[in-house]
């Protein structure tokens, strides 16, 4: 865990520094009062204070407790990666299909459930998303190749 | 007299079959959203704004409100029939209800929740009516100055409220500033952090973020620790929800005591509704004549901080009406909700959309009403959602937030845009950094910077500006105060520790 708040905390010092040095190059006082860049850089230079803090206090803290992997974090990067897919076919499949065979899938990966209910959700999920976000609520989302 | 006639134009808006209908589907959808593990207010919230596009702003916000109080009714089931909090701020709930139910007397907890949060809220409504008017006109009085200080104090309050670690804490709601700056600068015209992409030109849509942080961010963290409990085994039936002679007198004070600790916590920006059920069990326990009892089933300990959270999550409505700055997460998202239908919430409202108000107001009513008996007589068919697998709520969640997403400019940058946030999100609650700070940075970050600019302009770049004018001076003070708290906790631990080592 000390290992990860570590990075979390160099991280944070790195955008606090990005922050300092982007918004040092937007006008910092104007005619108009303060500038573009006036607030974003304090707001850098409080990040990169604050981070700072975190490191140090992280380097002479001697208990850290909690584990950052746990058992079941391959599970949620499983999911993670299924969600990635699902959004890259989303434009080729259209979002009822393409959404309802992530959850599909999901349920047969997660939940360990027999394959009549998975697909039986499935196709609920497809015909739901149809007719409550496109027909009823006419949101204009993409409908694939398929055209469904 | 002016307090009769608002009541009246509020419920001849309320009243109407339309609004009826808006404030019952909120109150039941946050009944269930109470009841499922891992989806909280601001979240179903969220989830539903991009879908409400087209809905009578009025009609929406009385659905929306349905949806933040009826989810502390919701919350309750879980924590008391299965330990796990269906909710934050029913996590105190867990403590007493959870041994009233295996001592049987399950059903008495939860009628004693729903009648506490029924006589608290409706006590909560009569004061808001009273009060948010008073505080719209208080507030017309402020400038510049006064916003800027306004929103400080709240910033500032958040790390007296949130996490463990206040210095997460300012780094998360600089964060949210940060965010809140991305697009074009008003005042100048200047892209910023914009880094070519014309789509950031506009800035980044609060609806994206909320989707991805708390939607699907909250799905990867339920994966990794499932949220199990195990049901009780007794039956529920409906002559076991009545409360004794002596479960009555004991928890008719708390419930009172309750109710205006949620109200006045509730008014606190960053003061949130679980911060008030958390306050409402100490002073309970701290005011009992038998403080032994707490824990192992004492009534008192469901009813207090029940009647907190509801009457907190109504008083929450004052400052989010009459100043325009939310105290919570839930009020955050709603927030965004107004600027969505192109309302500004603040002093102006309760004149240019009274309608709005009192119809919103007078709203909370009837959704009491409805879920005290929806507590009383629907028990059961909520029980039974208790069994539905995570797998599908999962599904309905990213099913939500990725339509959500889509639909905010009808393009497919956003819900790559709303994933990234969820993974931050995720990462930052993993790494202790609270998410609630971001929200409220973000949906308050330009009031903040247009504010502290028009006010410097004002002075011609003094801060003097921030210290000379009253109202403005009380805050900074309250401001400076909170960001002091850590440091001020610190050193009265120090003193009492050499109190206890020279004794």
């Amino acid at each position: 865990m000390r290992i990860a708040d570590l990075i979390g905390g160099v991280v944070a010092l790195i955008l606090g520094v990005a922050v300092i040095y982007f918004s040092s190059q937007l006008e910092y006082y104007s005619e108009f009062g303060p500038g573009p860049g006036f607030l974003p850089l304090w707001v850098g230079i409080i990040i990169t204070a604050c981070a700072i803090y975190v490191i140090i206090n992280l380097l002479i803290k001697h208990r850290i407790t909690g584990e950052f992997f746990k058992p079941r974090t391959k599970l949620g990067l499983q999911i993670l990666i299924t969600i990635i897919i699902t959004f890259l076919v989303l434009p080729l499949l259209g979002f009822s299909i393409g959404l309802a065979l992530f959850i599909g899938v999901t349920m047969r990966m997660m939940g360990k459930h027999r394959w009549v209910p998975c697909g039986l959700t499935a196709i609920v999920t497809a015909i739901g998303i149809r007719l409550i976000f496109i027909s009823w609520l006419t949101i204009p989302l993409p409908r694939g190749l398929i055209g469904w | 007299m002016e307090l009769l006639n608002n009541l009246y134009t509020g419920f001849s808006i309320a009243l109407t079959f339309n609004n009826i209908i808006y404030c019952l589907v909120g109150v039941l959808f946050g009944q269930i959203v109470g009841v499922l593990p891992g989806i909280g207010a601001p979240t179903a919230i969220a989830l539903l704004l991009p879908l409400t596009y087209s809905v009578n702003p009025t009609s929406a916000l009385i659905m929306f409100a349905g949806i933040y109080y009826g989810v502390a009714y919701g919350g309750t089931l879980t924590s008391v029939l299965i330990n796990v909090p269906g909710e934050s701020s029913t996590v105190m709930t867990c403590v007493d209800g959870y041994q009233m139910a295996l001592k049987g007397r399950a059903g008495a907890a939860l009628s004693v929740a729903a009648i506490g949060s029924f006589i608290a809220g409706t006590f909560s409504i009569i004061l808001l009516m009273a009060f948010a008017p008073a505080l719209a006109k208080f507030a017309l009085r402020f400038g510049p100055p006064e916003y800027f200080a306004l929103t400080a104090m709240a910033f500032g309050l958040l790390t007296v409220f949130g996490g463990e670690q206040p210095i997460k804490t300012i780094i998360s709601t600089m964060l949210g500033l940060l965010i809140a700056t991305i697009g074009l600068d008003v005042v100048s015209g200047m892209p910023r952090f914009a880094f070519g992409f014309p789509q950031l030109f506009g800035g980044i849509d609060f609806i994206v973020i909320i989707c991805g942080m708390f939607g699907i961010a909250e799905v990867f963290s339920s994966i990794e620790e499932p949220e199990e409990g195990e049901l009780v085994k007794s039956k529920l039936q409906l002559r076991d929800l009545f409360l004794t002679w002596e479960e009555w007198i004991a928890s008719r004070w708390a419930i009172v005591r309750g109710g205006i600790i949620g109200f006045i916590v509730g008014i606190i920006p960053a003061g949130g509704i679980t911060t008030a059920s958390f306050l409402a069990y100490l002073a309970e326990k701290r005011a009992s004549k038998h403080p032994e009892l707490f824990g192992h089933g004492a009534i008192e300990g469901v009813a207090a901080p029940e009647s907190a959270n509801n009457s907190a999550s109504i008083s929450g409505f004052a400052p989010l009406l009459a100043l325009g700055v939310p105290g919570s997460p839930t009020t955050a998202v709603m927030l965004a909700g107004f600027m969505m239908w192109g309302i500004r919430p603040g002093p102006m409202l309760f004149k240019t959309n009274p309608d709005l108000v009192w119809g919103l107001i007078s709203s909370m009513y009837i959704g009491n009403v409805l879920l005290l008996l929806i507590n009383i007589f629907l028990i059961p068919a909520f029980v039974v959602m208790l069994r539905l697998p995570y797998t599908i709520i999962m599904g309905f969640i990213i099913v939500f937030a990725s339509v959500g997403a889509y639909s905010v400019n009808n393009n497919f940058f956003d819900v790559w845009l709303m994933l990234g946030f969820a993974v931050l999100g995720y990462l930052m609650r993993k790494l202790q950094y609270p998410i609630v700070p971001l929200v409220l940075g973000l949906v308050l970050g330009n009031l903040s910077e247009n504010s502290l600019r028009q006010a410097l302009l004002i002075s011609g770049g003094t801060f003097s500006i921030f210290f000379t004018r009253p109202i403005s001076l009380l805050f900074v003070v309250v401001a400076i105060l909170a960001y002091l708290s850590p440091v001020i906790r610190w050193a009265l631990k120090g003193l009492r520790q050499t109190k206890v080592d020279t004794a």
